[in-house]
């Protein structure tokens, strides 16, 4: 339940749960505690952006809260809601007499008691400070991305039968987005933001390393260096961190003690890779070998597309 | 409103300096950035020695979206580091004074720091307000891209306000004749009406808890996402101006995106937010590096590859200002608009000629486009208005 002195240290925490982050990353998420302030991460999917709110909970010690964004999702589902069957059956009881009357007014039949407490509602009154995910806030409506508003800039709720509930501890949030509706300037503006890439090759090794410490130290170098190549070229669904790792796990467990050399052996794993139809068609086994070796595509590639302009 | 109190008001005018810089290349950086700039440099451990951290810190501030962020490490160098970057910043008349973050965050440990954060945040709110140095950085960054020739002699200066005013009504209209959609879990039930058993519980709750009136849940429609891809290439010159004043028109009344291009493409919606004369000018920087000639499929191409990748869907709603010239080859036209139509948006193509574009690539498109209509002035418009929903 510690909040890290310096990034350097909560860098240094993070990498003992597993989660590698890089030097910037730690930064923000040290500096977003600091202030007290909301993070937004975006980034394309697969590039860790829920893992590193999970990551950031085991980090600290703390509880994760977890919203998971959708269409339609409404304030009964986020924060809060009347437990209607109580209410209904204390009323009943009071009616028969029995359970004392305690039921019978107003003041009683809407307390805490029978408060159903939904994630946002849950993070605001925890006992111990927790960490807030809100994951694809842009799935949203926007709506409750003003509801929202109030919950991150002051950290409160208000329940009109009850008054306004105020955190006693501020959670450390972390908003995830990727990017399928623009976020209002509004809540931009109260959080921090960072906008997560695919890691480099050396960052990339160092997390496959972490997750799956039995693989061999070539099969992981060179199937993360394959991901990487791969990530350059032109694919309809680019595959992310968690692709590569099921990728290395999946090598791993076929008992590859190297990356394989002739496509072949490869096509069946690269279902964890390429995952849209197009994709598939387009890595046929020459391309393939292309890719593995390390060549630039011929013929109709993406460099040959922006070369010289026509007048 | 002075900060007298305030012993070094340097390193605050430097930071409101850099905020105005950010400011002026399409930043939101408000007061309450500047406050949080401020202390992120008061608390960050090892902000002396290493600015690049802070430089890492102001990013997670300044940024509100992934343009921002890409763009930052080049502001940031152009106005801390100026001397390190190469081209398009010049420096005329009045030199500048050396900024170095280091010293920077020094002084603000020195003026502020001492006294707790917490009052020092409210001693640099006041003087971020009304520092005098900030209209003086202003004036000191004009680097940037060259203003060139193109468009802006063509202009506008025959419309009267009334005109203007008629253009934002017109665009409202259509803005909101545009058809509201069904969102997608609606169309998946049969009946469309569900019970809102929260709502009827609430309700019933008057009547002891039997459900007289019961609550049903509504269907919710939405408006369409408008994107606006005008075409400012040479054969559109004469149109590009009116085309941009509609666009703008669309941006206020629909929220609209706005992307112009010939060669390339580049979107301009930050732009077009505020109402100024200027617009033209704006667009012309931005259009300026590009080459001759009009590459739509391209164009296209990185629009719906890059800029809106995630947002095409199905309520998308994609209007093309253009008269169909296309550089590229005739058939990657039609493949790059199916691949727009692919994503669920619909395609309206606007063009300035009587007759509809009969090029080549247009021909072969023609298939992919919902609808083509005449725009050549505000009359069409007031006419499209019709036809559009």
């Amino acid at each position: 339940m510690t909040t890290e002195a310096s990034p350097q240290a909560l860098r240094e925490s993070l990498h003992r749960v597993g989660y590698i982050a890089d030097e910037a990353l730690a930064t923000t998420l040290w500096l977003a505690g600091s202030l007290q302030r909301p993070l937004l991460v975006e980034g394309d999917a697969g590039v860790g952006k829920t893992a590193l709110a999970q990551a950031l909970a085991r980090a600290e010690g703390r509880r994760l809260v977890r919203l998971q964004c959708f269409e339609g999702l409404d304030l009964s589902q986020a924060a809060y809601e009347w437990n209607y069957g109580r209410q209904l059956l204390a009323i009943r009881r009071a009616e028969t007499g029995q359970g004392g009357g305690a039921a019978s007014d107003d003041t009683a039949l809407f307390s805490r008691e029978f408060l159903l407490q939904r994630p946002l509602l849950q993070a605001i009154l925890s006992d111990e400070p927790c960490v807030l995910l809100i994951d694809e806030i842009d799935r949203a409506d926007e709506a409750f991305e003003a509801f929202l508003l109030e919950v991150l800039a002051d950290w409160q709720i208000t329940v009109p039968e009850l008054g306004t509930l105020r955190a006693r501890h501020v959670p450390r949030a972390v908003l995830t987005s990727n990017g399928t509706r623009e976020l209002s300037d509004a809540l931009r503006r109260r959080c921090l933001y960072h906008w997560l890439d695919y890691p480099t090759l050396a960052r990339e090794i160092a997390i496959v390393r972490a997750t799956l410490p039995d693989a061999e130290g070539a099969l992981v170098k060179q199937a993360v260096a394959f991901v990487q190549r791969l990530r350059r070229e032109d694919l309809g669904k680019t595959p992310g961190v968690a692709e590569s790792l099921d990728f290395v796990r999946a090598l791993h467990q076929l008992g590859h003690q190297r990356l394989p050399d002739e496509p072949a052996a490869l096509a069946h794993v690269l279902a964890c890779l390429l995952k849209t139809r197009e994709d598939r068609f387009q890595f046929g086994p020459e391309r393939l070998l292309q890719v593995l070796e390390g060549r630039k595509a011929g013929g109709d590639g993406v460099a040959v597309k922006h070369a010289t302009p026509l007048p | 409103m002075s900060a007298p109190s305030l012993p070094t008001a340097q390193p605050l005018a430097a930071l409101a300096g850099f905020a105005a810089h950010l400011r002026e290349h399409g930043f939101v950086v408000g007061v309450a950035e500047q406050q949080a700039m401020v202390q992120a440099a008061l608390r960050l451990p090892g902000a002396l020695q290493q600015p690049a951290r802070l430089g890492e810190a102001w990013r997670a501030i300044a940024c509100h979206g992934a343009r921002d962020w890409r763009r930052w490490p080049d502001l940031f160098q152009r106005y801390w580091q100026p001397h390190r970057s190469t081209g398009s910043t010049r420096v005329s008349g009045r030199t500048r004074p050396p900024r170095d973050i280091r010293q920077l965050v020094q002084q603000l440990h020195e003026s502020l720091g001492e006294g707790g954060t917490k009052p020092g945040a409210t001693a640099a709110d006041t003087a971020l307000s009304d520092s005098p140095a900030e209209g003086e950085a202003l004036s000191r960054h004009q680097g940037g891209a060259s203003r060139t020739e193109a468009l802006h002699d063509r202009s506008l200066h025959e419309w009267l306000p009334q005109d203007l005013a008629l253009l934002q009504t017109l665009a409202e209209r259509i803005a909101a004749r545009l058809r509201r959609r069904l969102t997608r879990r609606w169309h998946a039930h049969p009946q469309g009406r569900r019970l809102d058993l929260r709502h009827t519980l609430r309700r019933s709750l008057a009547t002891g808890g039997v459900p007289v009136a019961p609550a049903w849940r509504q269907p919710r429609r939405e408006r369409p996402r408008l994107f606006i891809l005008v075409d400012v290439s040479r054969s559109m010159e004469t149109h590009a101006q009116l085309f941009l004043r509609i666009a703008r028109a669309f941006v206020v009344a629909a929220q609209a995106r706005v992307f112009v291009f010939h060669t390339r493409l580049a979107e301009v919606t930050p732009l077009l937010q505020r109402d100024s004369g200027a617009v033209q000018e704006k667009v012309n920087a931005v259009t300026a590096g590009f080459a001759g000639g009009t590459r739509i499929a391209t164009s296209l191409d990185d629009f719906h590859r890059v800029h809106a990748r995630a947002q095409l869907g199905r309520r998308a709603e994609v209007w093309v200002l253009s008269d169909g010239f296309d550089a590229d080859e005739p058939h990657r036209l039609g493949e790059e608009l199916a691949a727009v139509r692919g994503r669920g948006a619909r395609i309206t193509w606007f063009h300035p000629s009587p007759a509809v574009p009969a090029s080549a690539a247009m021909t072969a498109a023609r298939p992919q486009v919902q609808r083509f209509v005449r725009l050549a002035s505000l009359r069409d418009l007031s006419l499209a208005a019709d036809l559009i929903d």
